[in-house]
């Protein structure tokens, strides 16, 4: 069952004192399963947060329309089971973390005591169990994004809308969200998020759709969009003498010496096989070995290069 | 139910962040000093005149709420929309209407609280010299508290479609207007001035009429005031800021949050 879905969903802003249009959406069907992760992707100024906003009904859509488990987007009913995290910063500074879960708490009809215990769990979960009672004002970009994290978990949401929820944060931060958006998967909830990193999306997306300049460009299971197939293979070798490496080096895309250890890499499985044989019958160690497949970032390129981006 | 729950969520989270942001604390300050300041002129100058006793504090009272209400009033959505605090708040299974009527009443609720506070200091003072206080200056009191309601429905009605400085000139020209609708009404009655009659008619009819709401004279000269009359322009206050805020809402409906 799609659990957000969208069918020609557009959007034009007129802004400045000519009314100029910038047309941010154009058209776009979505179509997000239950329980799965959703990765919405594009470079800025794409169109992302305005379809976030269009979902959320924060803008009205130009055109098309948008449902969220079945129900249209235009009826508030469809955000009673919705969890939403807003790009950038969106704070009453003047609560205090706990407060601010509790408001929004309020807002989805939570009972008090339910509301409580709530937020106590959801701050543990998010990381910042000592910054409860303490004023937003005072809490850092890390902070922020964690309870405003923790806000769109308080109704126990069976759909979570995050746009950008790694932005800004350090590398512990973004696998901590990598992470909880899993854990949220395990439940059985079903996650939309967007994000310009590539490798975010690529790492923890059942489904992504990529847009650009407005429009999807690609849309569907990761496996899918970048095929099984190998496009290389990198292999980093120890214990090997130079006249060897020479040898090995013989139809290697590149090959690379670095003290006692030796990169190389091949275009195909076989050349990559050869070498892992011969290495081993001269008892030399084999460090690692990576298969290459086509990555996001690829896609990505070849989509510029077609001129997508404008 | 549901309605109603949020509304007093959001108008809580108003009041507090009045509270919070020290906002609440200053405007008392500064009502009290007004008041307690106007009487100590009055008496040096004037010696004690009942009549400029009640005018001043009436007036002060009156003076203070509005500029409350306007300048409270006019950033009361703005400040939500700016901060994107209404995006979360908005993204929950709440009404449009909800969320300003909440506003609205959040605003309204400290309003009360200041007239309270104001009125209780001014009253404890004529107390104090008369060992009493005649009724009229209640009903004064009463009727200020609606037109401040009327004058928060104004600064919604506006700041729901345009920005916090253009809400205020609109506002504060209808705050002026509104007290001399029945002076603009004369002039337009006047022999030379047939031509611009629809004119004046259609003003004193349409625009707010706040001079109906400021009974101020007439109790600080303890002119009766029936009881009926009373309620007539408690209702005509009221309706005046209902139909402001039903418009109000209709525009918040279509808004785009950007
Ligand atoms: N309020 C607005 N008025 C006019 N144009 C707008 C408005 N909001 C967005 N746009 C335009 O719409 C397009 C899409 O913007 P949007 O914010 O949806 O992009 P995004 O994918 O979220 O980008 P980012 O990664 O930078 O957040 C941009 O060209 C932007 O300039
Ligand atoms: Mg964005």
């Amino acid at each position: 069952m799609a659990i957000i879905r969208t069918e020609g969903l557009s959007k034009v802003f007129r802004t400045g004192f000519t009314m100029k249009k910038v047309e941010a959406v154009k058209g776009v069907d979505l179509k997000v399963d239950a329980g799965e992760i959703y990765g919405f992707i594009g470079p800025n100024g794409a169109g992302k947060t305005s379809t976030i906003k269009m979902l959320t009904g924060l803008i009205l859509p130009t055109a098309g329309e948008a449902w969220i488990q079945d129900i249209p987007v235009s009826d508030p009913k469809c955000r009673a089971h919705l969890g939403f995290l807003p790009e950038g910063t969106f704070f009453h500074e003047y609560l205090t973390g706990r407060e601010f879960l509790d408001f929004h708490g309020q807002l989805l009809g939570i009972d008090k005591a339910t509301r409580q215990k709530r937020a106590g769990e959801l701050l543990e979960r998010v990381g910042i169990p000592h910054a409860g009672d303490m004023r937003i004002r005072s809490y850092s970009k890390g902070m922020r994004q964690r309870v405003g994290l923790a806000q769109a978990l308080i109704a126990d949401p069976e759909v979570v809308i995050l746009d950008e929820p790694m932005s800004g944060l350090d590398p512990l931060g973004r696998k901590d969200v990598r992470d909880l958006i899993l854990s949220l998967r395990d439940e059985g909830k079903t996650v939309f998020f967007s994000s310009h990193i590539l490798g975010d999306a690529e790492v923890i997306c059942d489904q992504v759709a990529i847009i650009v300049n407005g429009n999807i460009v690609h849309q569907g299971y990761i496996d899918d969009l970048l095929g099984q197939e190998v496009s290389g293979v990198e292999l980093v070798l120890e214990g090997i003498d130079a006249p060897l490496f020479e040898e090995l080096k013989v139809g290697a895309t590149r090959a690379i010496t670095q003290g006692p250890r030796f990169l190389l890499e091949f275009e195909d499985e076989a050349s990559a096989q050869r070498v892992l044989e011969r290495t081993l019958e001269a008892k030399g160690h084999v460090r690692s070995l990576v298969p290459r497949r086509r990555s996001l970032e690829d896609l990505f390129v070849e989509e510029a290069k077609k001129g997508n981006y404008a | 139910m549901r309605a109603l729950r949020n509304i007093k969520a959001v108008a809580m989270n108003t009041y507090r962040e009045a509270v919070r942001e020290k906002l609440l604390y200053t405007l008392l300050m500064f009502a009290g000093l007004m008041i307690a300041s106007s009487i100590v002129l009055v008496k040096i100058h004037l010696g004690y005149d009942e009549r400029i006793y009640y005018d001043v504090g009436l007036a002060a009272i009156a003076l203070f709420g509005s500029l409350i209400a306007i300048f409270v009033g006019i950033n009361l959505v703005y400040r939500e929309i700016n901060s994107k605090t209404i995006y979360t708040m908005l993204a929950k299974p709440m009404r449009r209407w909800e969320f300003l009527i909440g506003k609205y009443l959040g605003l309204v609720g400290l309003l009360a609280l200041e007239i309270v506070l104001m009125s209780a200091l001014f009253l404890a003072v004529v107390w104090f010299q008369k060992g009493t206080f005649p009724a009229e200056l209640l009903y004064a009191i009463v009727l200020i508290f609606v037109e401040l309601v009327l004058l928060t429905a104004i600064a919604i009605f506006f700041s729901s479609f345009t920005t916090p400085y253009l809400a205020g000139m609109f506002t504060v020209s209808l705050w002026i207007i509104g007290h001399l609708l029945a002076d603009i009404r004369e002039f337009g009655n006047l022999p030379d001035s047939e031509a611009i009659r629809p004119l004046t008619e259609a003003l004193y009819w349409g625009l707010p009429n706040l001079d109906r709401l400021d009974i101020k004279g007439l109790a600080a000269d303890g002119i009766p005031i029936t009881l009926k009359d009373l309620w007539m322009n408690i209702a005509y206050g009221l309706s005046y800021a209902s139909l402001l805020l039903f418009s109000a809402t209709q525009l918040f409906r279509v808004r785009d949050f950007r």
